[in-house]
């Protein structure tokens, strides 16, 4: 009985901050959005007053995000987006197998290392020309680029995060009667879970600068061919609206990817 | 009529698990030492120990002296440096899993839940039942330890001593045939030690396990014992062992204020605290 009200109480706790809290959010939120405004608002007069041949105007920025969303802007953010999810699929899942199976072999993975070293030490966008050559202009180059970006930084944070799981956790699991399959399957992988999932944090916007890089370099659709046809025809306003659109989608992104973090990682909010 | 306590006390024989055959648990000349750094850490010199089939002994002694380590060897965590352990007359080279370990440190699975933390076992291929027996064996687990309205909280969420009961549970779970008990119940509160200690002692009869039980308290392993051995302060040796010879079931709640429990307690203690002072100036 006690134990179970002293629960409630502690319950109650962060539930009546969080009144003040949602308040004093909302209070923030006026001060950004007047802020917004008037920027918005001096770069139009400025712009107007002193011409807006190199900076565009928020109003013609707005009528070209109009048009864009009427026509074809879909199939840009599409493509994209097939490329960021298609890489980060294969990139993540390949980083996070191979973190998980290298963490648990420590003499495989001490022959790896200089060569895994090695490879990570090529900035990896400078590979995208190399790609486009191996694989055409389509999807396919983008893809890879995306998958190898994912994989490395992926594979590294499983790495640690397997270095760091405790070995009286693993120990006792095994005395409970665990094979090396259930090892893996129900104490290795959720213990990882944790760096997994921020190593996948960070790649996100890796992802879609590496899909963007190989889109700029050569492609025919995806936001970022958008943002060199406009940027080779000196079209200011269109260089400012696609960049705008990288940016909500950027926002998406990680705005799910904390979305699904906070489900996954129900168990340590009580931790922290 | 005289007091029941006294009666229990006077003449019923000590049983005698010894007689069963070969003991489940021996350590021959068995000791342990860890290097450090280049340094060498004798954590137990060679002990001699002797645990029969369905017989519960307790360790104690100083902290430091090598009790957790004799349950790491019985349970095939770590080997012995010199000597041999054994388990059903048989060398422990690999893990022991017929031993069931409640570790002195915390090893649940911190992501899931009270429930799903204490039915883990049996999710196992090797332990493996079908779903609907392991959630009720989990729901008479919860209430045999107390924790019903916990089941789906996360260890984070719970007490230290609501953790070791989950571990208990988890371990006792898979019914074992014996088991290694680090101070199980030293983060309870002393009524909720009683309780359990209670139900401890119920369920080791009725399931006849054996059980080597390490505790800091004097009182618990003679309530609980067939048998007490004090260790030294480390580098550990045996200093004392002494048969418990109170009859069973024995009254957890009470026994502590008759004239035997008293007796072995003084007795107990003389060569404990020599030990403990020791374990302090180093
Ligand atoms: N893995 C290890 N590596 C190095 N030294 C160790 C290790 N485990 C234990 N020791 C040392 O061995 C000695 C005995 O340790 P042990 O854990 O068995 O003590 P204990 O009797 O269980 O103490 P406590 O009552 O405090 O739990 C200690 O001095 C400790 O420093
Ligand atoms: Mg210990």
């Amino acid at each position: 009985m006690t134990r179970a009200a002293v629960s409630a109480e502690t319950a109650d706790g962060p539930t009546a901050g969080a009144a003040g809290l949602a308040e004093s959010a909302r209070a923030v939120l006026i001060g950004q959005v007047v802020v917004g405004v008037l920027f918005l608002g001096v770069w139009e007069v400025a712009g107007r007053q002193f011409g807006h041949d190199w900076t565009s105007l928020p109003s013609l920025i707005a009528v070209r995000l109009a048009t864009w969303l009427i026509g074809d802007l879909w199939l840009h953010a599409l493509t994209t987006a097939t490329e960021m999810l298609v890489g980060l699929a294969l990139g993540g899942s390949a980083g996070v197998v191979v973190g998980l199976v290298l963490g648990r072999s420590p003499v495989i993975a001490t022959v790896l290392r200089p060569i895994i070293v090695a490879l990570y030490s090529v900035p990896l966008i400078t590979m995208a020309p190399l790609l486009i050559l191996w694989f055409g202009l389509d999807l396919e180059p983008k893809i890879v680029l995306v998958t190898i970006v994912v994989f490395f930084l992926v594979f590294f944070n499983t790495f640690a995060g397997v270095a760091a799981i405790d070995g009286d956790l693993i120990a006792s699991f095994q005395l409970l009667g665990g094979n090396r399959r259930e090892e893996f399957q129900k104490v290795v992988a959720p213990a990882s879970m944790v760096w997994i999932l921020s190593g996948l944090k960070i790649a996100l916007p890796y992802a879609l600068a590496a899909a963007t890089t190989g889109e700029l370099l050569a492609a025919r659709r995806g936001l970022g061919s958008l943002l060199a046809q406009a940027a080779h025809q000196f079209d200011m306003t269109g260089v400012y609206a696609a960049l705008l659109v990288l940016m909500a989608m950027g926002i998406l992104v990680s705005e799910v990817a904390n979305r699904l973090e906070r489900r996954l990682l129900r168990w340590r909010r009580a931790a922290a | 009529m005289p007091p029941r306590d006294a009666v229990m006390v006077a003449d019923a024989p000590a049983r005698d698990p010894r007689a069963a055959g070969v003991p489940k648990i021996e350590l021959v000349g068995a000791s342990k030492t860890f290097y450090v750094r280049g340094q060498e850490v004798t954590a137990l010199q060679p002990v001699d120990l002797t645990v029969g089939d369905q017989e519960f002994v307790a360790l104690v002694g100083p902290s430091g002296c090598g009790k957790s380590t004799t349950l790491n060897l019985v349970a095939g965590l770590l080997r012995p440096s010199r000597g041999e352990v054994l388990y059903d007359g048989v060398p422990v080279t690999a893990l022991n899993r017929r031993v069931g370990y409640i570790t002195q440190k915390d090893t649940l699975l911190p992501w899931r839940t009270a429930a799903a933390n204490i039915g883990v076992a049996l999710e196992l291929q090797s332990r493996a039942v079908p779903r609907a027996e392991a959630q009720e064996r989990v729901a008479q687990l919860i209430d045999l330890v107390g924790l019903r309205g916990f089941e789906n909280h996360y260890p984070a969420e719970l007490s230290g001593g609501m953790r070791k009961r989950v571990a208990l549970a988890r371990t006792l779970i898979y019914e074992p045939e014996c088991l290694l008990m680090d101070e199980p119940f030293g983060a309870l509160d002393a009524q909720l030690k009683l309780l359990m200690q209670d139900q401890l002692q119920q369920l080791v009869h009725q399931r006849r396990m054996t059980v080597l039980f390490v505790t800091h308290d004097l009182g618990e392993a003679i309530a609980l014992a067939d048998r007490v051995i004090v260790f030294s302060a480390r580098p550990g040796r045996i200093r004392a062992v002494r048969d418990v010879a109170l009859p069973r079931p024995r009254d957890v709640f009470k026994m502590r204020f008759t004239e035997g429990f008293g007796r072995l307690h003084e007795e107990l203690w003389d060569e404990l605290k020599d030990e403990v002072a020791k374990g302090v100036d180093v």
